[in-house]
């Protein structure tokens, strides 16, 4: 059987802000999850709540249909948002040591940290302090702390926040691969083209509660359509506007953008730019993950 | 001369050990106490403390001050110690009478000094004598006493003492020769003895080296407490503002990181306290110093265990005091409120150690936990209480830790995680730990 967490109907207020209401959504094991919404969501307040560093009012988070305590959390790795280890620790014994606090013996803890350090590419830094490191090397430290156990949940708030294309590319390489070994992988970001691109399925949430979720594929693809339509010799979609329900979401450079609900027949949309001239352009597009995105969270 | 090549090579060996295992260490800072990594046997809770463990042996403000109280407490063992010794008072003496070197010799005797008579020709070659420092005093006959520079009254060396006895000694055989005293009546007069005072409480154990050592333990307490106690106030501080405590709590509990800290870190300071001890009682050995003989073992076993009981119910204040701060100068505004009982009890304790004489006052502060490390050490070194009261001191100070640490917990878990700020205690949801 797959593994699940399971997060269900969380509430949490801090004051008289609602930070979680009802939040519930599903984070299945294989794929990468990308955990969405504009700032002051509740994505932090959530990844926190699924290691109890923040109490709930409600709701409950089950991993495989038990409840998540200590014991549970043990398989689980977390990379905070605002980053936290030893900064006068030496990299290699640092992470032995979260290691060992996760339950690894000291040959098993030793073993992993050389392990990771090798894959994250920052083994010739396993004696140095984590103060002296750089921006893009604490970040990979942090995540090799995440993975060091070998998690069976891998949480990570902002991890590609600030790194370079080459961090990005590691780290998000390190994701998927840890996905595709079975395990339950959560992140949160703003940076929605690598979402798309390194994601499965996303959660979008905003004030506190689910607004959108599913596969990428499923988002891109549902709701209305995305049509590019280009007519030579016509620059405008005025043509556009008398058909009923379709909208022009952009035109530009001669090619016309438009919205179509499912009910209206694009056979109807073609016969309508024919009746202005030839059509040199008639295309269906996916949906980009930032328009889903734009739309789930509007005000 | 001795005493002081014995110290010095003492501290040089010590600093040079320092010196070597630190360069030792350097070039593999995975393994300098490798011991300590399996810690593991005592849990989560052992881990934490055997880090805590090894960064502060590893540290430098460690090493300095380590080094700096070994050359303290040797000090403090060989300084008394010279200044007991047995030394020699060079007299010169201008037309002295045929008796003035027996009863110089015997006075002397008395003092633990011996004497030497220098015979001087006259007052001017005598005066010569003393400013060059060929003698220590001058006699003039039984009439006058010279010193080189005026005693102060708060000299209490042996050498002060001879010169003030012989001033009283040659005064009184003035006032005897004034009197018309025969010798026999002389005698009978010098050898008066002042009658014995007893009292309706009897003093059990009271030494001079009993209150030294009281003395010593109290000052140790206070400066041992003092640094390790700030650095676990400064440790959670510190864990705070690097969020690596959020990474921590993720996996284990508030009250076990919390326990890991104070644990390893008051593992430190005993280490420290009980390798001065040994220190002390090395060169006490090395010495000859009595600075630790006597009632004095059982000062310093009373010492350690104060150290011990003091460290473990301030430690959790301190520790929850630091979850409540993310930077320096919060910290700052934290610390005053924090020490104003473990300095008050310090200084009372200490006048009572200086005037001889405990007041009431460090008997009451003795039962009350926070003030109780220094007044019960002052107390068992002058020997004013008996096993059962220091009992009932311990248990005492053993609930209120208990009870300090719960409550210390709890303010923990609520504070450690709140970030932007200092916190007030009152703005806390304050729960028991889950």
């Amino acid at each position: 059987m797959d593994h699940l967490l399971e997060i269900s109907n969380l509430t949490r207020r801090f004051g008289a802000v609602k930070a979680l209401d009802g939040l519930s959504f599903r984070i299945p094991a294989g794929q990468v999850v990308g955990f969405l919404g504009p700032n002051g969501a509740g994505k932090t307040t959530t990844m926190r709540a699924i290691f109890g560093l923040t109490d709930l009012e409600g709701g409950s988070i089950l991993w495989d249909g038990v409840p998540v305590g200590p014991a549970q959390r043990r398989t689980f790795g977390y990379m905070p948002e605002e980053r936290g280890l030893y900064p006068s620790m030496h990299v290699a014994e640092q992470l032995t040591y979260l290691a060992r606090l996760h339950g690894l013996s000291a040959s098993d803890a030793a073993a992993a940290t050389s392990l990771w350090l090798e894959h994250l590419d920052i083994a010739d830094r396993a004696d140095s302090k984590v103060e002296s490191l750089s921006h893009g090397n604490q970040q990979r430290v942090q995540l090799a702390a995440a993975l060091v156990h070998n998690p069976d949940v891998l949480i990570l708030d902002e991890p590609l926040a600030g790194l370079d294309p080459a961090g990005i590319d590691i780290i998000g390489n390190v994701l998927v691969e840890q996905a595709h070994s079975g395990r339950c992988v959560l992140f949160s970001s703003h940076q929605l083209d690598l979402v798309e691109d390194l994601c499965e399925s996303v959660a979008i949430i905003d004030h506190g509660h689910l607004v959108a979720s599913g596969t990428v594929d499923e988002l891109a693809t549902q709701g209305s359509r995305r049509m590019a339509v280009r007519i030579e010799g016509v620059r405008d979609g005025e043509w556009a506007r008398t058909l009923p329900g379709v909208s022009i979401s952009q035109v530009s450079g001669g090619e016309v953008r438009l919205s179509v609900p499912e009910n209206v027949d694009s056979d109807a949309v073609l016969d309508a730019a024919r009746s202005r001239g030839r059509v040199v352009k008639f295309d269906f597009e996916r949906r980009k993950l930032s328009e889903v995105f734009r739309e789930a969270v509007q005000p | 001369m001795k005493l002081l090549i014995i110290a010095g090579a003492f501290i040089l060996i010590t600093v040079l050990r320092l010196i070597i295992s630190r360069s030792r260490n350097a070039g593999r800072p995975r393994n300098p106490l490798s011991a300590l990594g399996n810690l593991k046997l005592f849990g989560d809770i052992g881990l934490i403390a055997g880090r805590e463990i090894r960064e502060r042996f590893r540290s430098r403000m460690f090493r300095l001050i380590s080094a700096l109280l070994v050359v303290l407490v040797c000090a403090a063992v060989i300084l008394p110690g010279t200044q007991s010794q047995s030394t020699s008072e060079r007299v010169g003496v201008v037309a002295g009478s045929p008796t003035l070197a027996t009863e110089l010799q015997a006075v002397a005797r008395h003092l633990h000094l011996t004497v030497t008579i220098h015979s001087e020709a006259d007052m001017a070659q005598a005066r010569e004598d003393l400013a060059s420092g060929k003698i220590d005093l001058v006699l003039e006959g039984t009439s006058r006493i010279i010193v080189r520079s005026a005693l102060s009254a708060t000299d209490t060396s042996p050498a002060a003492a001879f010169v003030r006895d012989i001033a009283t000694l040659l005064g009184e055989q003035h006032a005897y020769a004034a009197a018309h005293l025969t010798p026999d009546q002389m005698h009978a007069l010098a050898q008066a003895t002042p009658l014995p005072i007893t009292s309706l409480t009897t003093k059990k154990g009271i030494t001079t080296t009993g209150e030294a050592t009281a003395l010593i333990g109290v000052v140790l307490i206070f400066i041992v407490l003092g640094q390790y106690l700030s650095w676990t106030l400064m440790g959670v501080m510190e864990e705070k503002s690097s969020r690596v405590v959020e990474v921590l709590l993720a996996t284990v509990r508030p009250l076990q990181l919390l326990a890991g800290k104070v644990i390893g870190i008051g593992f430190v300071a005993l280490t420290q306290a009980l390798s001065l001890v040994v220190v002390a009682l090395a060169v006490s050995a090395l010495t000859g110093s009595k600075v630790l003989s006597g009632s004095a073992p059982v000062v310093i076993l009373v010492t350690l265990l104060w150290l011990i009981l003091g460290y473990a119910f301030y430690s959790w204040v301190y520790a929850a005091a630091g979850s409540l701060a993310e930077r320096q100068d919060q910290v700052q505004s934290l610390v005053l409120p924090l020490s104003a009982p473990l300095i008050f009890g310090y200084i009372v304790s200490l006048v009572g150690v200086s005037t001889g004489s405990p007041s009431l006052l460090v008997t009451i502060l003795a039962y009350i936990p926070p003030t109780a490390p220094f007044a019960m050490t002052t107390l068992v070194g002058f020997g004013e209480v008996t096993w059962w009261q220091v009992l009932i001191s311990v248990i005492l100070s053993l609930i209120s830790t208990v009870l300090v640490a719960i409550l210390a917990a709890r303010i923990y878990r609520a504070a450690v995680l709140r970030t932007g700020g200092r916190v007030r205690l009152r703005s806390l949801r304050i729960r028991a730990p889950h």
